[in-house]
């Protein structure tokens, strides 16, 4: 199969940030924790009192300052505001407390606080800021949530609900809970949005294979949250296990009764992380990962019981990472040291860094089978820094058209349908009115106008010898998505075919109707010297002040004489000008439009005919008189 | 409708130049036609022509059009300098002269399509053959036997409407199903640079057209006049072959091309392409998969290649099929909606010169017998065409007959609009409002100039 290849493009489509956020590393004195709401890293040297050191993506907020020892640290947060610090420390038989310091200016006041949970006897799993000032007590008696009053020193409950879970996953973006029950079978999410609990439906899991913590992620990919679970060996043999599997079970949004299973082929430790709405699935022992997109259209669905199940297979086949540098030595890839967390953060906790993983469009289009370019095309105009190598792909496919000619439509076919689905919906909004919800569903996707391609890829290359058929294919792509073509695409189209001789097929186009009718190509066609086209057109969009021009122009005054009087425009048309253009004809030319400039139209309703009492026609007056004169003799 | 066949006289063509001399007037003879004619009444009739068009040169300075004897009409055509073709036909004619011609007058062949007649003969014979004067001396007269005896035999010529006026009948689509056959010869085209797309003809209507005007009429003509017709007729009678043909094959050279020795039977033809500025000789390659015909040209000095047209093959066949199914579904759509619109009782026929697309009412069409257009009709039609330049680019001509046929005959830019009307106790007015409503209920998206 002959390959694609994008030039200048990459071979590595993941990659690390450039450079990577740098924290002491783990130690027996240095305890290192992630806050993956705020994104932070926070190394806590010996319990705090020889400093504790916050980092995150954001400089603005690192922080560095001291504290007391008051027991091994189990989860240390900031509020998002960064007001407020929440420590939760393990203490033997003590009541499940959590400790707060409120912060000013991203410095430590002395106001220290703390509060026990309502379930003096439950265990503390963890705690998540669902607010500025609003914490929730995740335990393994339920979730508490709680509004901390900083000024009072003191927390007031706002809502709780039982339930049993060993433990849990949190999603900051959608504010969601998931609390695994039942020894990992049930799995039941709690939404925390609007100061209150909400339970969400549960997800049943085959009870005959639980899944454990490290397998389940909750994520937030498309508007929606997912419940991400690897379900390793799934196929019916238990002697060779069948490669892992990924599950995307809904949460919430709107794309419920949806699961996807994204088929990896691969077996071993997996870790998922997501870059702009792609879920990239790390694999550790063969050192690759793998990017699914769950917005393809191209996924095999099926119906199973409760709903619909899509499969996807890896978008480009799987690659490494591109290696990461820290001061000129390789990092190790991949590391067992490496911690993953959600949305798209790696850490190396051994090394000491922070990185953000990040994907390169361009790298998508690198070494790729020739028919996959239009999903490749597909895949791109979702994402968000892809523009340009959209662009790209698409001078390099117009280039070479003789070679891919048929991608080349399949291209043009995925940039309209987008184009148009996005035409509809705004269009839909602006009917619904202003007040309609604002948009919901996603981000503008990439959009490449006809005006965009024009300007963009084709005026700069006109002298492709291909560029009639490539033309061509774009005119049929928009018709296939029944779309209006606009005068930059006919102007070009126009253009390409007169530059190359080939009136034939401007004509055929033009006859079929497949360039639409506007007034500046039949302005255009009239200069090309395609008069019959040019008139049809003006006719067929009902431009009659422009055909008695022409007509006029044609030295044809009797023509045009008729044009206006059958389109009810003869009054507005110069007398003068009718009968000079006359005049210069023939005699019977004008004695008829003298005529029929006298003879009410036949119309129910004759407008008023043009005034010949003015100064200006007097010399024709005349000279209607000398020729009928001329005739009586 | 008259027996044209009967009435040919006699059909030849000759050149004064060929043997100058006395005793070599046999050599200007090129062909001839009846053959059994002897070579003295040949002479003689060669003569008479030769004659009378040196004679008539000295009056004007364009070629001799015609003779017209009391039992026979003679037509001139010089299609290139020293070159005549002559077609006679026979009068009928009776003794009494003074009333003899205009009763007559319907019988004979209108002198225009006498003329369209030799004009198209020489068109088709340039196409597969070339010019004359390109032909060396010792061929020409075997050639233009080979190919004139089976063309004026074949030559099914009535006083048809389609025969006074010669078009190309266009099918119409859907912009969709168009560009599917545009995308369809792009990419072809694409794939094999050597060949070029010249026609594409569903049943008997053109779709797409890669030709100079006139060529394409002529090229037109040979596939849905001679071509086509003997392919149908094939298939008719090979029911069963008819589902391994699904895929498409070559149709001509005539056995399809299976190995490197039928390359060799490869017709040549001399054609202007559209984007071309002369014309020039290419081998013509036509491939047919279910109603769909698709024509191509390629460059005679390019080595051919089985295996070249063994994959072009493979990639037609399927593409050419789904296509051909596509259009034909599109047409039973079309068919319905414009069954009423057809179907009245109107007749009229439209014919536009830029691109010579030829419309006509379902009354006037081939299928209905054409008795239903009586000849002094048709050859009122065939003046006014013959004849277009009078009405200038635009102007309108309503000729009543004595038995109450109104013939309106519009010309407008280049394009004619003919009506033909039965009607007793009508008026000129009535008769120009109904076609007015006529043409604006046929003729959609199209300016006519408003009378």
């Amino acid at each position: 199969m002959a390959k694609f290849c994008l030039i200048d493009s990459e071979k590595y489509y993941i990659k690390l940030s450039d450079q990577p956020k740098r924290f002491d590393a783990d130690s027996p004195v240095t305890n290192v924790f992630f806050d993956d709401t705020n994104g932070q890293v926070f190394t806590v040297r010996s319990g705090g009192v020889t400093g504790v050191t916050v980092i995150g993506m954001d400089n603005s907020k690192n922080t560095s300052f001291r504290m007391e020892d008051r027991g091994p640290i189990i989860s240390i947060k900031f509020s998002p505001d960064h007001k407020i610090l929440a420590i939760q420390r393990n203490h033997e038989n003590q009541n499940p407390t959590i400790e707060f310091v409120n912060f000013k200016d991203l410095a430590p006041t002395n106001v220290e606080y703390s509060h026990t949970c309502k379930w003096k006897n439950a265990k503390i799993l963890g705690f998540v800021w669902p607010k500025a000032n609003e914490i929730a007590f995740v335990t393994d008696h339920g979730i508490e949530l709680l509004v901390v009053l900083p000024d009072k020193k003191q927390l007031k409950s706002l809502k709780s609900t039982s339930f049993s879970g060993a433990w849990f996953s949190w999603c900051a973006p959608s504010n969601i809970v998931l609390l695994a029950g039942n020894n990992g079978v049930l799995l039941q999410p709690f939404s925390l949005n609007n100061s209150s609990i909400a339970k969400l439906q549960k997800l049943e899991l085959d009870a005959a294979r639980p899944v454990v913590e490290r397998d389940v992620f909750l994520l937030r990919l498309c508007d929606s949250t997912w419940c991400a679970v690897f379900r390793h060996g799934v196929s019916t043999t238990t002697a060779a296990p069948g490669p892992t599997e990924v599950w995307l079970l809904p949460v919430s949004g709107n794309a419920a009764h949806v699961t996807h299973v994204l088929k990896t082929g691969l077996v071993g430790r997996f870790a998922v992380n997501v870059v702009d709405d792609l879920l990239v699935v790390h694999h550790q022992s063969s050192q690759t990962s793998q990017v699914f997109d769950i917005a393809e259209s191209s996924g095999t669905g099926s119906a199973g019981g409760g709903g619909c199940v899509v499969v996807h297979v890896p978008v480009v086949g799987a690659a490494c990472m591109q290696p990461a540098r820290l001061a000129d030595h390789d990092c190790p890839m991949y590391s067992s040291n490496w911690v993953v967390f959600q949305p798209d953060y790696i850490i190396d906790a051994r090394l000491g860094c922070l990185w953000k993983v990040s994907l390169v469009p361009s790298a998508l289009a690198h070494q790729i089978p020739k028919d996959e370019i239009p999903k490749i095309v597909a895949v791109l105009l979702r994402r968000k820094d892809s523009e340009d190598t959209v662009y790209r792909i698409l001078i390099q496919l117009v280039e070479n058209a003789d070679t891919y000619l048929v991608e080349l439509t399949k291209v043009f076919d995925e940039i309209n349908s987008v184009y148009r689905e996005w035409a509809e919906w705004e269009m839909a909004r602006n009917t619904a009115g202003a007040g309609a919800e604002a948009r919901d569903a996603g981000r503008t996707p990439l959009l490449i106008s006809q005006a965009d391609l024009c300007t963009r890829v084709l005026h700069a290359r006109t002298h492709l010898p291909q560029l009639v058929q490539v033309v061509t294919a774009y005119l049929s792509s928009l018709c296939r998505h029944s779309m209006v073509v606009q005068h930059p695409v006919a102007e070009l189209c126009v253009r390409a075919l007169v530059t190359r001789g080939q009136h034939g097929r401007l004509r055929a186009l033009v006859r079929r109707g497949c360039l639409g009718d506007a007034r500046p190509l039949a302005c255009q066609l009239l200069a090309l010297g395609h008069l019959q086209l040019a008139l049809d057109m003006m006719a067929r969009l009902n431009r009659h002040e422009d055909i008695v021009e022409v007509l006029l122009g044609w030295e044809q005054p009797v023509a045009a004489a008729g044009a206006a009087r059958s389109a009810g425009l003869l009054h507005r048309v110069s007398a003068r000008k009718l009968l000079a253009a006359a005049r210069a004809r023939s005699p019977p030319a004008f004695l008829a439009l003298y005529h029929a400039l006298h003879t009410p139209p036949r119309a129910p309703a004759p407008p008023p005919p043009p005034c010949l009492a003015g100064e200006q026609c007097d010399i024709y007056n005349e000279y209607y008189r000398q020729l009928t004169l001329e005739q009586a003799t | 409708m008259i027996d044209v066949k009967a009435k040919i006289n006699s059909f030849f063509i000759f050149n004064s130049s060929f043997g100058p001399k006395e005793g070599q007037e046999l050599k200007r003879v090129l062909f001839f036609h009846p053959n059994q004619i002897s070579a003295d009444a040949r002479k003689n009739q060669v003569g008479l022509c030769e004659a009378v068009v040196k004679f008539m040169s000295t009056f004007s300075s364009g070629p001799c059009e015609a003779l017209q004897t009391q039992s026979k009409r003679y037509i001139f055509y010089q299609p290139e300098k020293g070159f005549w073709m002559v077609l006679v036909v026979t009068i009928p004619y009776a003794t009494k002269a003074s009333s003899a011609i205009g009763e007559s007058q319907g019988e004979v062949l209108n002198p225009s399509v006498m003329n369209d007649l030799l004009v198209s003969a020489y068109k088709m014979f340039k196409l597969f053959m070339g010019p004359f004067k390109d032909i060396p001396i010792e061929d020409i007269y075997s050639l233009c036997d080979e190919f004139f005896t089976p063309y004026i035999m074949s030559k099914n010529l009535t006083n048809d409407i389609s025969n006074v006026i010669q078009g190309v009948s266009y099918l119409p689509l859907d912009k969709n199903s168009f560009f599917k056959i545009v995308c369809f010869i792009d990419l072809l085209e694409v794939t094999y640079p050597d060949f070029k797309c010249v026609a594409f003809v569903y049943n008997d209507q053109l779709i797409w057209n890669g030709l100079a005007t006139n060529d394409m009429l002529t090229l037109y003509q040979y596939l849905v006049q001679t071509l086509l017709p003997k392919q149908v007729e094939k298939e008719i009678q090979g029911g069963a072959v008819a589902t391994a043909q699904r895929h498409g094959r070559f149709i001509s050279p005539a056995d399809s091309i299976r190995t490197s020795e039928d390359l060799k039977k490869l017709v040549k033809v001399h054609l202007l392409r559209e984007d071309d500025t002369e014309t020039r000789q290419y081998y013509l390659i036509i491939y047919r998969a279910l109603s769909a015909t698709v024509c191509f040209t390629i460059d005679v000095n390019i080595p051919l290649e089985i295996e070249t047209f063994r994959s072009l093959d493979a990639f037609i066949g399927p593409h050419l099929s789904t296509i051909a199914s596509t259009i034909s579904e599109q047409c039973a759509i079309h068919a319905l909606q414009t069954a009423q619109l057809l179907n009245t009782d109107q007749k009229f026929v439209y014919f536009n010169r830029l691109n010579l697309a030829y419309k006509s009412s379902a009354s006037l069409s081939k299928l209905i017998p054409s008795a239903s257009i009586k000849p002094e009709v048709l050859s009122i039609i065939a003046d006014m065409h013959t004849d277009h330049k009078s009405l200038g680019s635009y102007g309108e001509i309503i000729i009543k007959t004595p038995d109450e046929y109104w013939i309106t005959g519009k010309s407008s830019n280049e394009r004619e609009f003919y009506v033909i009307i039965q009607e007793k106790n009508a008026n000129l007015k009535e008769i120009a409002d109904e076609v007015k409503r006529i043409c604006e209920s046929q003729m959609k998206g199209i300016f006519f100039y408003p009378m």
